[in-house]
């Protein structure tokens, strides 16, 4: 199928009501909790998780990616109004947003950064539909050793690049793989770590899991902390207009960022966080006023959005094509593709061409749809951030317990909730991150099973891993960011001039 | 400023989960040769990596000072509680009852004084909840508790 048919395919899968109203339930859920500060998206996918047993794969999947990428819409509003991010992937807009708003021109920013979200999107669909179809063809290449060396890499990698100490992710990203063991052992039959208790021989639960580690330890950390702002001002349709200069400025910032998170989304390991920030960086080194950085420069709100949403499209490349998901997020939604049977891969384009080319599609419909609606609705959004987080919480508690039990009708499973936050909300208190913890637990088992099986085709040779080309440079790619990670922590630990752009 | 004890700790706590994976992997399940891994290869492997991070996590924090992190503990408390009072009373009083008292149990820790707006949400949350989740998706779960 060629990418027109695909495409023509896709939007009459898309345009389905049944598919459409999932998709633009998602986009607007997803701006809702991005504009509060205390849910974001992880919260808002998990508790949409139970939903998705009773709807078809494709509406399901249409609806999470929805959430995923009206959240990056939403999440700029609190970071503009009140310098909080409502999503970590809009932390970096805070920099030039907020200085923006005590001008009095808070409008403008929001609509820079709804615009440029748009373009990041559109753009970052185009990107997705030509990596893809390559990536698919690469893949059919890829035999069991380099399934397990890249997912191996994909781990590594999140853990060392992203934010945060080294060792402590990688130490999550353990922890996580070592609970994806939990359970039957679909090799041998075996049951690990269930200690005679039943109700854990079919493993830790994901929806559990991702609830416990995003809801409760989330909403525990935000009781005292989500109320401390003021209530933002009231915004005007005139006041979202910018100037015709300002339009022009926001062009090329618009199309670097779109490029850079397009690359930086597709790869494993790095997102929609990290291309947002490199973004902000490579702005302000082009600039020829870089000194208006930090005070309200359009570019530093363009870039940085763009980058944003075009990485929040591409990282559905790994996830859909190779089955390898680069960010936690994507790990939910390969959790909820494998909850209806669907095992992603390189053949799914041809296999299921519903399912890719209605997502592709269901992403430019949803992102229009943003865009057009979120411009009058703006006043809506602006008053949401005056609902204090006390009066939501109880709310998300009770919704979490029922969506969990829903699963399959145990109320162990609420009480395993409540330990995992209890266990999650200390984790995170003390900087390890839960995401990390996620993603070792998705891959898990798909690593242990690649592993085993490349060490059993090559008869217990693990020279297999150098002697594969492919499999080869994933080996050394891995190899390079531990020594780098282990060099950074060695000799990093002096105290050092800290750049304004990742603190 | 004290030394970094949050780190030290966590340090110490990980290092002892991945020698207690690596040990009861190893003597409770078969470990296989590299050709044909056992259901306990996997396993012994990640304890022992994960002995070694636990270790490089405690030890950097040993010459390191940190502040320690405000431990929100009445908050934790409330929410864990209203977590376990649904999931003990949901099965007996009904999903109404539990609601009511998960949310007051939640709520019953927010920064904000007052009874009032707590009754108000408490009431918002169940018929929310009975809406939504009995109504609307028509769960199979208990509405009322069950009269003998």
């Amino acid at each position: 199928m060629n990418t027109l048919d695909g495409l023509a395919h896709g939007l009459s899968v898309a345009l389905q009501p049944s598919i459409l109203v999932y998709s633009l339930f998602g986009a607007l859920l997803g701006t809702f909790v991005g504009v509060l500060p205390g849910i974001g998206a992880m919260a808002a996918i998990t508790l949409l998780l139970p939903i998705t047993y009773y709807i078809s794969s494709e509406a399901a999947l249409v609806m999470l990616a929805g959430v995923y990428y009206g959240a990056q819409y939403g999440g700029a509003v609190a970071s503009i109004l009140l310098r909080l991010p409502g999503t970590p992937q809009s932390a970096v807009t805070t920099l030039d947003g907020y200085p923006l708003a005590q001008q009095g021109r808070a409008g403008v920013a929001l609509f820079t950064s709804m615009i440029s979200s748009f373009c990041g999107s559109i753009l970052g669909i185009v990107i997705l539909v030509l990596l893809a179809g390559w990536l698919a063809e690469v893949a059919t290449m890829f035999g069991a050793a380099e399934y397990a060396a890249m997912m191996i890499m994909g781990l590594v990698a999140a853990a060392t690049v992203g934010g945060g100490a080294p060792s402590k992710s990688l130490a999550m990203v353990v922890v996580g793989l070592i609970l994806g063991c939990v359970g039957t052992d679909v090799n041998s039959g075996a049951q690990r770590f269930t200690f005679g208790q039943t109700q854990l021989l079919d493993g830790i639960n994901l929806v559990a899991l991702a609830m416990g580690l995003f809801g409760v330890a989330e909403v525990i950390a935000n009781i005292t902390k989500a109320d401390r702002h003021g209530p933002p001002d009231r915004i005007t349709l005139r006041q979202l207009l910018p100037q015709r200069n300002e339009l022009r400025r926001m062009v090329a910032p618009i199309a670097r960022g779109t490029t850079l998170g397009g690359f930086f989304g597709a790869l494993p390991g790095t997102g929609s966080t990290i291309s947002s920030f490199l973004s902000y960086a490579m702005e302000r080194r082009v600039s020829r006023k870089p000194e208006s950085f930090g005070k309200g420069a359009i570019e530093g709100i363009a870039g940085p959005e763009a980058a944003n949403n075009s990485a929040a499209i591409t990282a559905f490349v790994p996830t859909l094509t190779l089955g390898i998901p680069g960010d936690p997020i994507m790990a939910l939604m390969l959790g909820a593709l494998v909850i209806h049977g669907i095992q992603p891969g390189p053949m799914m384009l041809e296999a299921r061409p519903d399912m890719f080319w209605g997502l592709v599609a269901s992403f430019g419909i949803g992102n229009l749809f943003l865009l057009i609606l979120n411009l009058p609705l703006i006043g809506i959004w602006v008053s949401m951030l005056r609902i204090p987080f006390r009066w939501l919480y109880p709310a998300i508690i009770v919704f979490i317990c029922l969506g969990v039990y829903s699963v399959r009708g145990a109320t162990f499973d609420i009480v395993m909730v409540a330990g995992i936050g209890a266990v999650g909300y200390l984790l995170a208190l003390a900087s390890f991150s839960p995401a990390m913890l996620l993603l070792g637990f998705v891959l898990g088992p798909l690593i242990e099973t690649n592993l085993r099986r490349a060490m059993l085709i090559s008869r217990g040779d693990p020279m297999v891993f150098i002697e594969r080309p492919i499999a080869c440079l994933f080996v050394v790619a891995t190899t390079g960011l531990i020594l780098f990670a282990t060099c950074k922590a060695i000799f990093g630990s002096r105290p050092q001039p800290k750049d304004e752009a990742t603190s | 400023m004290q030394r970094d004890y949050q780190d030290l700790a966590w340090g110490a706590i990980l290092a002892l989960l991945g020698a207690f994976v690596a040990a009861y992997a190893a003597t409770s399940y078969e470990i296989g040769n590299l050709r044909r891994m056992g259901p306990g290869f996997f396993p012994v492997a990640l304890g022992l990596v994960l002995m070694l991070l636990g270790a490089a996590i405690g030890l950097s924090a040993l010459k390191r000072a940190a502040a320690p992190q405000p431990l929100a503990w009445r908050e934790g408390l409330g929410v864990i509680g209203a977590l376990i009072i649904f999931a003990l009373l949901m099965p007996r009083l009904g999903v109404v009852i539990a609601t009511a008292l998960a949310s007051l149990t939640s709520s019953a820790v927010a920064p904000r004084q007052g009874v009032l707006w707590r009754l108000v949400l408490c009431v918002a949350v169940t018929f929310l909840t009975w809406l939504v989740f009995v109504v609307a998706l028509d769960m199979t779960i208990p509405v009322w508790p069950k009269v003998q």
